[in-house]
């Protein structure tokens, strides 16, 4: 994507915060041919909801995926596909009580799911940051943005009020907030949702993490707001080499932005592959099936739209078939009698009996 | 236009301003937002007129004013050759079963009491087109059919159906009095992405079916677009672009309809990593306080000196050669930017205070917030 003019104060412009992940961002060159170890590696997650009197009921069914340093990956799926949730699971946000989390959270060697509160609250302030879908709920409502920044400055970078704030105004800055010294001031319900979003951002930013989890960080914004967003995040990660694990149901924002897309359905990857790849050729009858349903603006008028008939609430339990099956355009005998495994094969992994012939 | 028969709703100059009140009773007015602000449009019979534009543009106001839910502070709707301001009683109940009303959240529109066979049974009851339930019974069943839902739905109750249904089972309540227009607003966006292509399927083969006129109001302009046979691009409570959706596309004027296009994703790489982005910079500005002159001049990265903060802009047919029939554009320098004459230029970003935002909120509370104060 390029970018004509005009644009928001160039965010990458030199700050003091600047010096972040610079050996990150060598290493995510690497991946990019295949070289570098994972900075997080998530395996078998499973998360299990016991709600009073019910039947436990399992949002998330064994989830793995690899993050390498600098890389962008995209988990991708509807509503209550489980996206939220293995976010959460990751981030050791969800309740303390009425789940259970089971598999692995690997970041550098260390078991996340091991860890106490307190080793993971510092581990959110240090390496790891997550930016949500609605700024207003996860902003302190009593504290001005400025000095909510500066308090993470203080307590994770060991900053002096007097030091962090000027740090504080150049985050302010970079994130592209007007004004910023006149902003610092400002509480979250004075600022648009655009700009709460961008002082999430900054927040994030602040611990200079090495890897950032945005949950539908635009799906509450316009679109024209959610483009300056968007082209924000791009840029953070390209300039600072901090990996990003994008979580959307916005399979547009994904085929920006992400350099390697995950599918999920009913709390499973169903596909994964590199961008380009994976929407040249989606092989999952799912994945095919959402991109033939969805309306583009680029596409010649007067076509019919390709829905996928029923709805999730069609699902079969993954245990004893494919969840998708009664939904699928190609469903063959066993797919209702017993669960396709994630299979990797050429840069691809795939789950299913039957997947969309490829065409090359 | 007017006396054009082939034009089934007729709105000019439409405005609707809803006070911002304050004070111990809320008696002294402070302000106004001007949700919608001068507006003038016409549906065609048998057309798809579709409505986009941000969040608090006035798209859903002036779809309420265009079915006199929300009477125009100025201006005047006519439906069907009448002014539907200046009918009473009677006759009042008779056109307003010709426009029908689908919304965004099929769930909170209907009643969690009542079964489907009652929900589409009191419409036609309160028309006269049916007495009871067991005497509407085969026009019900029709109904579910033409909407694709089971006759065995009737008893059952909405929170039992998936979100695409509930939609489902809301056109087939507009349907159930035989409207000429639809007024759906935001009809998919609650929707899940794989189900809102059957929805948007439904809509359009029940136009055909039963020849319908849409007015569809939409924040997607991909759905916007697929959907509609002519396109109004809202800002700030008026109209900035009017065109056939295929010259919208092919030939967007207005600088604020090519931000717009070109900020929604599309969900292919090699389009998404060529496209050429015009970035706005800053807030939408408070509706409360629009800006003076072009509404659009805080954003707009080709504003002039001359005029654009100074002279509204008023919808007009262009004087660019080949521009396709019927395409409006509201603004000064429309030729000039086409032309390639004026060159974009950076913008200053200019923010909101969200507080103007909240006034406005404050004032939606009204009772409550009324019998508080007491
Ligand atoms: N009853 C009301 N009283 C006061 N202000 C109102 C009222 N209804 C709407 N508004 C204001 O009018 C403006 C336009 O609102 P409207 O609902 O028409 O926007 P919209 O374009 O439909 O937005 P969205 O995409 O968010 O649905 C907004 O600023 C809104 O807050
Ligand atoms: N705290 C909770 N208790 C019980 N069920 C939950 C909870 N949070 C999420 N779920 C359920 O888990 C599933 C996945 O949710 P989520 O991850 O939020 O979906 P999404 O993909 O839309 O982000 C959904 O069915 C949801 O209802
Ligand atoms: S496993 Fe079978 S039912 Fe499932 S997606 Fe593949 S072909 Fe369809
Ligand atoms: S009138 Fe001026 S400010 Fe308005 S859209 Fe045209 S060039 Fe931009
Ligand atoms: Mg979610
Ligand atoms: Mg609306």
């Amino acid at each position: 994507m390029t970018t004509t003019t005009p644009r928001d104060t160039n965010p990458m412009d030199a700050t003091p915060t600047d010096t972040s992940n610079v050996a990150d961002r060598d290493k995510a060159r690497r991946w990019q041919q295949g070289g570098s170890e994972p900075l997080l590696k998530v395996r078998d997650l499973r998360v299990t909801f016991q709600r009073q009197g019910q039947e436990p009921f399992e949002a998330v069914q064994g989830v793995s995926f690899d993050v390498h340093p600098g890389q962008t990956v995209g988990l991708v799926g509807e509503s209550g596909c489980g996206k939220s949730v293995t976010s959460l699971a990751i981030m050791g946000l969800l309740p303390a009580r009425g789940n259970k989390v089971t598999g692995t959270v690997d970041y550098e060697g260390t078991n996340l799911l091991d860890l106490s509160d307190q080793q993971m609250r510092d581990k959110r302030g240090k390496d790891i940051a997550m930016v949500f879908q609605d700024p207003l709920s996860s902003l302190n409502p009593v504290i001005p943005i400025g000095l909510q920044v500066t308090e993470v400055l203080e307590r994770h970078r060991g900053m002096s009020r007097k030091a962090a704030t000027p740090v504080a105004r150049d985050l302010l800055d970079r994130v592209g907030i007007p004004d910023p010294d006149r902003r610092l001031k400002d509480y979250p319900h004075q600022l648009s949702g655009g700009m709460r979003q961008r002082a999430l951002i900054a927040i994030a930013l602040a611990c200079q993490p090495r890897l950032l989890i945005a949950d539908e960080p635009t799906t509450a914004l316009d679109v024209t707001i959610q483009a300056q967003i968007l082209a924000l995040l791009k840029e953070l990660v390209e300039d600072t080499g901090t990996a990003l694990v994008m979580i959307t149901h916005d399979l547009g924002v994904v085929a920006g932005l992400c350099d390697e897309v995950n599918v999920l359905y009913g709390g499973r990857i169903v596909e994964r592959g590199e961008r380009h790849d994976l929407f040249a050729q989606p092989r999952h009858p799912y994945t095919h099936g959402l991109l033939a349903s969805i309306p583009r603006l680029d596409a010649p008028r007067g076509q019919r739209l390709n829905p996928i008939p029923g709805s999730v609430s069609d699902n079969l339990p993954w245990t004893s078939a494919c969840a998708f099956a009664p939904r699928c355009s190609q469903p063959i005998e066993v797919c209702t009698q017993k669960m396709p495994e994630l299979v990797e094969q050429h840069q691809r992994a795939l789950r299913c009996f039957n997947p969309v012939e490829a065409n090359r | 236009m007017t006396d054009n028969t082939d034009v089934l709703v007729d709105a000019q100059g439409v405005k609707v301003h809803f006070p911002i009140r304050r004070g111990v009773i809320f008696d002294k007015t402070i302000g106004h937002v001007y949700a919608v602000d001068g507006v003038d449009l016409q549906i065609r019979r048998g057309e798809t007129y579709g409505l986009v534009g941000e969040s608090g543009c006035g798209k859903s106001t002036l779809g309420r004013a265009i079915l006199n839910l929300e009477p125009p502070t100025e201006g005047s709707v006519t439906f069907d050759g009448v002014d539907i301001a200046a009918l009473k009683g009677e006759a009042l109940r008779k056109k307003r079963q010709d426009i029908q009303m689908v919304f965004q959240d099929p769930l909170s529109s209907l009643d969690p009491r009542q079964s489907v066979e009652s929900l589409l049974f009191e419409g036609m009851k309160a028309h006269g087109l049916a007495k009871n339930a067991k005497e509407a019974r085969p026009r019900l069943v029709e109904l579910l059919n033409a909407v694709g839902l089971p006759e065995a739905a009737l008893l059952k109750y909405p929170h039992e159906f998936s979100g695409g249904q509930r939609q489902r089972i809301g056109i087939a309540r507009a349907l159930s009095v035989n409207p000429k227009l639809i007024v759906a607003d935001e009809p998919v966006s609650a929707l899940d992405v794989s189900v809102q292509a059957q929805v948007v399927n439904l809509l359009e083969d029940l136009q055909e079916e039963f020849g319908l006129t849409y007015l569809v109001v939409a924040h997607d302009l991909a759905v916007v677009r697929h959907i509609s046979d002519r396109i109004g691009v809202m800002y700030l409570g008026a109209i900035a672009e009017e065109a056939a959706a295929d010259d919208l596309y092919a030939t967007p004027l207005h600088p604020y309809t090519r931000a717009l296009m070109s900020a929604v994703p599309v969900p292919d790489p090699v389009v998404e990593d060529r496209r050429e982005q015009i970035l706005l910079t800053g807030d939408l500005p408070s509706p409360s306080r629009p800006p003076a002159g072009c509404r659009f001049h805080t954003r707009c990265p080709w504003r002039q000196e001359t005029k654009c903060d100074t002279e509204r802009p008023v919808l007009r047919i262009p004087e660019i050669p080949g521009v396709g029939e019927g395409h409006r554009v509201a603004c000064h320098w429309t030729e000039q930017i086409q032309s390639g004459e004026i060159q974009p230029h950076e913008v200053a970003p200019t923010i909101t205070d969200a507080s103007d935002l909240g006034a406005v909120d404050e004032s939606l509370m009204g009772p409550a917030s009324i019998s508080e104060a007491l």
